[in-house]
């Protein structure tokens, strides 16, 4: 216990006695292993974040602003996490504080007409999307899934997701944000600012969404926020989703404006066209490479693992042997999923009438077994809940993600040899030293309209294995530094396994200035990192953020 | 199995949080999302089935002791296996409610108890029931019903009434109803009287597994040494308990809930519903007839792997998840009653809310017990029923608690009162 027992009794008074602990095995359930979902970083086995000195759970925003000054008072670091997704919300150093925003989970507003939703930290996206059903609206879920903070997605990270397509991205959707400063002191970011309401991020107010959010967000390094305006959009179905079925296997009967496709293609040049098509067409609700997470090989045994009540993983090996599977696999192995949303009847068959011609045109096929309609209920239930995202640690309870080749279409899929086929391979040989799932070598998941509805596919090529297996989990170590190797000796471009090994190190701390310098020098754009370190020296003057936010001296 | 057979799990523990909240495919509303009543009402992480996992693995590993705060995390669950059901929509291989059954039977072991469930268990040990009443008590209920005592007589089906009703003065006539119902049915039902006993499946819920055995291995002696085959009982702990737990002793007893065997009587023709109840009521899903109450199948295998890293069980083992549980007879029971309404609340079946009176929170911590209940008839309130209906005496006790110390204008009734007015 390193907090003095009258600073300790300064934070109780804000928050009072039943809502701050400093219990040593309370405050090792706010570590984060970092030998499985490190995203994205290690594995490392058996290495946790550092344990922070309390938890306290804020009520209100004066509360946390009155933490925060208390903080500044004491030099003590402060965390604020919300949904405690991943190893970012975690402390990185000794003397930190763990803000847990759980108590603040109100949904302030749902605005029909002008069509936003005002949110403090702990609402989900379940949530928010089952509320703002019921105003005919609904609301962008991330990439991690129903279960995460939209405020922490929207002010924090960086906000991409299956339903980009036509729902936004979090940079995109936020409409203004209650900030708590670095310094304590509290700033109502755009329109809300100005006394004008919540409509723009950009103003009349201060116009501060760049510095505290940019492109991929400060990842809680930056004061805290405590409320947040999110733009909401048309939702042409019914509230609440009529779920039926046996767990897991639930599905939603929805009308016939609504409508889930697994579309195939003869190859990758065929995949990319129909991208650009669909973009170019402005057709799709959800647009997403989606089942291919659990492998190229393994994805058609999965689907009808994860459909069916009475089925397990044990079935699996059974399952691939199936020739109807073995067929649906084979269909789906240049696939992504789109979902159709029509406004109107007349909406819905121009859209589809507009897919069958982008299918007819560039050879595709929509996957033939993912029309029977056990399998199109639960995936249509599936892409627009997200309800299910964690099954990408179904297997062994461990998985990250590599290469993350992102941008245009072409990019990963052009070429004699497209890439995405060269990451497949290079992946497969190591799939066969028994450490990582041997999933056929292509895990590559991501979204079909990266910005703004279009401009940008993603290819995380995921990689399962066991946090609980050494050898597993070392092994995956290997991989993903032969993998990053791989990535630069293509001139590919950083891949995402390492995507955040300048903020966090191998022991769970922050990394060596030295190496932390090194690897964001080599990357994109060093002045504009040095440019925000400008931006941290001001807004956090007594350094009690963390290496998350980008800066270089 | 031992708590450090569960270290894989807490390793594995993918901090995903789908263990506080209902299975996201159903949530339909804010106000109704949350799954775990423990995470719900203490708030840190570490009264969540994830927290738990990182304590647990914190004690197994000595970066910490025991401490007040320890024990309240351990014992602040009604292991009413929510997080269960939420886990396993995406984990096919982790077990977080044995877990935390294994947690507080470690602390038991430990001598890390609290004074509230001592006292009880204490007396469990010497009167064989839950419910502080002398053990000479036990038969009272049935004073007056002409019914068969086993195993002086012989009968093909033992009522097994359970602490509760035998014990709760308020609730002892659903008892004597549901008695009354099977004789009239035609069924050839005995009672153990004076001689029925505990079935340990709170003790078991609390940590307390070697009063469990106790209570178990006496049960079944008594049980098998009247011949008994057949029981039904009233009561959903008792249901599981005799249903999951009682196997893994090496015995199988055919054991039904009374809204199985009223179900199979009704549709037979042989309980007549004529009489109309104009009422509108919701049903409440016990957690151990519902997502608990699942058949038991036997295993005994290990964790292989498959493709490098897929983790499977050789051989293939059942997967509990609530996917099987006692979730229609009761609705079909209220579907075939006259004038009745049913309308259901919005967390049901598998991903009902708690009632808060189990694992030994109703005993141990009062507020959080009541609490629950109340989130429970705010909910039930909240579809405009006149009556929450249940087919648990443990919730029907705390539900009707939580009305008298709210003051909501809602019933609370056991579906057996139901069928009683309708014949």
């Amino acid at each position: 216990m390193v907090l003095k027992r009258e600073i300790y009794k300064e934070f109780e008074n804000i928050v009072g006695a039943n809502n701050i602990s400093d219990d040593e095995a309370l405050l090792d359930s706010y570590r984060y292993p970092l030998m499985h979902t490190a995203i994205h970083l290690g594995p490392y086995y058996r290495v946790y974040t550092p344990r922070g000195e309390a938890v306290l759970l804020p009520g209100s925003a004066e509360e946390v602003q009155a933490i925060v000054k208390l903080c500044n008072k004491h030099k003590v670091r402060v965390k604020a996490s919300s949904t405690f997704w991943s190893a970012w919300g975690y402390p990185m150093e000794d003397n930190t504080i763990q803000l847990d925003m759980r108590r603040m989970n109100r949904i302030l507003e749902i605005d029909e007409k002008n069509m936003f939703a005002v949110v403090e930290p702990h609402v989900i996206g379940a949530t928010l999307q089952a509320e703002a059903m019921k105003h005919g609206l609904n609301t962008h879920i991330h990439g991690p899934g129903a279960s995460c903070s939209c405020l922490a997605s929207a002010t924090a990270l960086n906000g991409l997701g299956p339903d980009t397509a036509y729902l936004g991205h979090h940079s995109e959707n936020m409409i203004g944000a209650e900030w708590v400063m670095p310094d304590g002191e509290m700033v109502r970011v755009g329109s809300v600012g100005s006394g004008l309401g919540w409509f723009y991020s950009e103003g009349p107010g201060p116009s501060l969404k760049g510095l505290i959010r940019g492109m991929v967000g400060s990842m809680g390094s930056m004061g805290v926020f405590t409320k947040c305006a999110i733009k909401l959009h048309p939702w042409p179905g019914p509230a609440p989703f009529p779920t039926d079925g046996r767990p897991p296997a639930y599905k939603a009967v929805l009308p016939d404006n609504l409508m889930s496709y697994t579309l195939g293609f003869p190859d990758w040049e065929a995949w990319a066209d129909s991208c650009y098509l669909i973009w170019e067409a402005g057709i799709g609700y959800v647009a997403h490479r989606q089942f291919n997470m659990f492998g190229r090989d393994l994805k058609g045994a999965m689907v009808r693992i994860l459909s069916d009540p009475t089925k397990t993983l044990g079935d699996i090996v059974e399952l691939l042997k199936d020739p109807e599977v073995q067929k649906m696999t084979e269909d789906m192995k240049r696939d992504y999923q789109i979902v159709l949303a029509g406004m109107t009847p007349r909406d819905i068959e121009w859209q589809e009438k507009v897919l069958d011609r982008i299918l007819e045109k560039t050879g595709g096929w929509k996957v033939e077994g993912m029309l029977e309609p056990n399998l199109h209920d639960w995936s249509l239930l599936y892409m627009l809940r997200l309800g299910h995202k964690n099954l990408n640690l179904v297997y062994g309870g461990g998985y990250d993600g590599c290469f993350g080749i992102g941008g245009t279409p072409d990019f990963a899929t052009t070429g004699e040899y497209p890439r995405v086929e060269q990451a497949t391979d290079f992946k497969k040989e190591w799939e066969k030293k028994g450490n990582i799932v041997a999933a056929g070598g292509d895990g590559m998941m991501g979204g079909i309209g990266g910005m703004g509805g279009g401009g940008m596919t993603l290819w995380e090529n995921f990689t399962h294995f066991d946090p609980h297996d050494k050898a597993s989990t070392e092994g995956t170590y290997e991989f993903f530094n032969a993998t990053s190797e791989y990535g630069k000796q293509k001139g590919w471009g950083p891949g995402m396994e390492k995507m955040n090994d300048y903020a966090r190190w191998t022991d769970g701390r922050t990394t060596p200035k030295e190496i932390r310098n090194k690897i964001l020098s080599a990357g994109g754009q060093p002045e504009a990192l040095r440019y925000q370190r400008k931006f941290y020296e001001t807004f956090n003057p007594n350094d009690l953020g963390d290496s998350y936010y980008r800066t270089l001296d | 199995m031992a708590l450090e057979d569960y270290l894989p799990d807490m390793e594995r523990c993918s901090q995903c949080s789908y263990c506080k909240w209902i299975p996201f495919d159903q949530v339909k509303s804010w106000r109704f999302a949350d799954g775990c009543p423990s995470i719900a009402y203490n708030n840190f992480l570490s009264y969540s089935a994830r927290g738990r996992f990182a304590v647990a693995l914190s004690l197994l590993n000595k970066q910490s002791t025991y401490t007040d705060r320890v024990v309240d995390i351990i014992y602040k669950c009604t292991t009413c296996g929510s997080c269960d059901v939420s886990d396993k929509i995406c984990r096919y291989n982790l077990e977080p409610l044995e877990m935390i059954q294994e947690l507080k039977i470690r602390a038991v072991e430990d001598d890390q108890v609290l004074p509230a469930h001592t006292a009880v268990i204490e007396h469990l040990k010497k009167e064989n029931n839950m419910m502080m009443a002398p053990a000479a008590e036990r038969g009272d209920w049935a004073k007056g019903l002409d019914v068969k005592i086993i195993p002086v007589e012989k009968a093909e089906v033992l009522f097994h009434a359970g602490c509760n009703y035998s014990n709760d003065k308020d609730l002892q006539a659903t008892a004597r109803t549901a008695l009354t119902i099977l004789k009239n049915a035609g069924v050839d039902v005995g009672i153990m009287g004076n001689e029925e006993l505990c079935c340990g499946g709170r003790a078991y819920d609390t940590g307390y597994k070697e009063e469990f055995t106790r209570l178990a291995e006496k049960n079944i002696k008594a049980w098998k040494a009247a011949g008994v085959k057949t029981i039904v009982t009233p009561c959903a702990d008792g249901y599981h308990t005799i249903m999951r737990l009682y196997p893994r002793l090496g015995v199988n007893f055919e054991v039904y809930h009374t809204v199985q065997y009223f179900d199979r009587l009704i549709k037979e023709g042989k309980i007549k519903l004529s009489k109309s109840v104009p009422m509108r009521v919701t049903y409440h899903d016990p957690c151990h007839l519902g997502r608990r109450g699942e058949p038991y199948i036997p295993w005994e295998g290990k964790e292989k792997k498959v493709k490098g890293q897929v983790i499977v069980y050789e051989p293939r083992k059942p997967r509990y998840n609530g996917a099987w549980g006692v979730y229609e007879p009761p609705r079909d029971i209220l579907k075939s009653i006259p004038g009745i309404e049913l309308v259901e609340m919005e967390r049901i079946k598998e991903y009902a809310w708690c009632c808060g009176a189990g694992g030994g929170t109703r005993e141990a911590y009062p507020d959080f017990s009541n609490w629950t209940a109340t989130e429970r008839i705010e909910e039930a309130k909240a579809t405009g029923a006149e009556a929450l209906v249940t087919a648990c005496p443990w919730c029907e006790r705390n539900f009707i608690d939580a009305v008298n110390s709210t003051g909501a204008d809602i019933k609370v009734m056991d579906i057996t009162d139901l069928i009683k007015q309708a014949i």
